[in-house]
């Protein structure tokens, strides 16, 4: 078979799908994390730990299924650099949880916090400095703050942590290169995003804690959104698709209802959002809004956004509700129940997936996927149903 | 201990220029360029903390 030939048609394909227009059949582009290593062969231990198999785990699934787009390495974690530079928040297969379980995120309790309550002005004033001399020091085991003695462990989580991602980043490139030549499969995504009220709740404040803020203090929230506001676009752009094919992932956490009021996000979540999306889209980049969990209260806030600048992919949100609401303008992606591709039987996902692409995708602009990242518990056989359904009637 | 600097940096730097520049107290050949070189670097170092944050 000729892989440039197929990439170039899957390519055009699922490009044309992300531009909310009709291509020839319905894209694929199933977001398969610990689901490559189960088919595979490999644990989750392996795939976390060496990138290397999670990278061959991956281009082994693109070769054995009609998918036309994946992310390099979905199992993105890889704990060699977590390791090397202490970080504590991660729960690793093999180590803090069972080898055949997906690494773990472990928020700290509201005591514990990463950033407290009242350092919200020193992270206004000045972001990078903060995460750099506060931030990474609670967040490593290793790493010492200003002030601290500095020690062996120290230099070394710095310099091992540094080597470690561009050794990481840089095998991006060629693990794409792989995917095209051996399999005709094109990279999904480039880059990375998180609104700046997700990131506070993640990985500064904790979700407790942020709530309490937001009832406490809402205003000086705001000012630090704000104020991450230009390092989290420079962050999307500079690591986005360089040709600008590929939107970049925005990641969206519990910055919806019931996680928040819909005044808080209308107030803070969105209007500290918005400028974010819409520069990305000046730049000539899409986003792509993976809407984890359920952002209906939402959508008419997304249909603000100039057409085409998003993606959308719907998780437990209701994609017909979905495609009324933001069809007209944009791509959706997504709908077919984790749970279901699971737990269900080859004939409830062909069921479901007919049920979304007569229901989503009759004028192009949908892109079949589940509903969330596919870890170990997904059947492969339903898997296999959900791709061969989708290429036998999703033919336009 | 961290230098404190006069001013938060932007996006894409850790250590300004302004700052670097003090460390030498003459520059004989293209400054442009050893601004430059600098710069590029440092945006490695600021990748590595943000990155830190969003991705890991």
């Amino acid at each position: 078979m000729d892989m440039e030939k197929l990439y170039q048609q899957r390519f055009k394909r699922y490009t044309t799908a992300m531009r909310n227009e009709k291509p020839d059949m319905v894209p694929i582009r199933p977001f398969v994390a610990e689901f490559t290593a189960k088919y595979a062969g490999f644990t989750c231990q392996q795939v976390t730990q060496d990138y290397n198999k999670a990278f061959e785990a991956a281009r082994i699934c693109a070769r054995d299924f009609d998918w036309d787009a994946v992310v390099g390495n979905m199992v993105y974690i890889w704990s060699g650099l977590t390791q090397a530079n202490g970080t504590k928040y991660y729960g690793i297969p093999g180590v803090e949880v069972p080898v055949e379980t997906g690494f773990q995120y472990r928020e700290p309790s509201e005591d514990d916090a990463f950033m407290k309550s009242d350092e919200y002005d020193q992270l206004i004033a000045d972001p990078t400095g903060f995460l750099a001399n506060v931030w990474l020091p609670r967040t490593s085991m290793d790493v010492a703050a200003p002030g601290e003695p500095t020690s062996f462990r120290n230099n070394m989580a710095f310099l091992k942590g540094g080597m470690a991602m561009l050794n990481y980043f840089n095998a991006f490139g060629p693990q794409g290169a792989k995917l095209r030549s051996e399999s005709g499969t094109v990279s999904a995504i480039g880059g990375i995003l998180k609104a700046p009220l997700d990131i506070i709740g993640d990985k500064l404040r904790g979700y407790i804690g942020l709530s309490m803020d937001l009832m406490e203090k809402p205003e000086k929230v705001k000012e630090a959104c704000e104020a991450l506001i230009p390092h989290l676009t420079y962050n999307a752009i500079s690591s986005a698709d360089p040709d600008k094919n590929v939107p970049i992932g925005f990641w969206m956490h519990r910055g919806c209802t019931p996680f928040v009021t819909k005044d808080q996000f209308n107030n803070i979540y969105w209007p500290t959002l918005k400028p974010i999306i819409e520069a990305i889209w000046e730049s000539g980049h899409q986003t792509l809004f993976y809407a984890e969990g359920n952002w209906d209260d939402h959508l008419e806030s997304f249909a603000e956004l100039p057409a085409g600048s998003i993606v959308y992919h719907v998780d437990q949100g209701d994609i017909f509700k979905t495609h009324k609401v933001l069809g007209s303008k944009f791509c959706i992606s997504g709908g077919i129940s984790n749970y279901l591709l699971s737990y269900g039987t080859p004939d409830e996902v062909r069921s479901r997936c007919k049920e979304v692409i007569d229901g989503v995708a009759k004028d192009g602009g949908y892109i079949m996927d589940a509903s969330a990242i596919m870890q170990n518990d997904t059947s492969i056989e339903n898997l296999k149903a959900m791709t061969e359904f989708t290429r036998e009637y999703g033919v336009y | 201990m961290i230098e404190k600097e006069t001013k938060a940096p932007k996006p894409g730097e850790c250590i300004t220029w302004d700052v670097k520049r003090k460390d030498f107290p003459k520059i004989t050949g293209d400054e442009e360029q050893i601004k430059q070189v600098w710069q590029d670097v440092d945006a490695l170092g600021y990748m590595y903390v943000w990155q830190c944050l969003l991705s890991f």
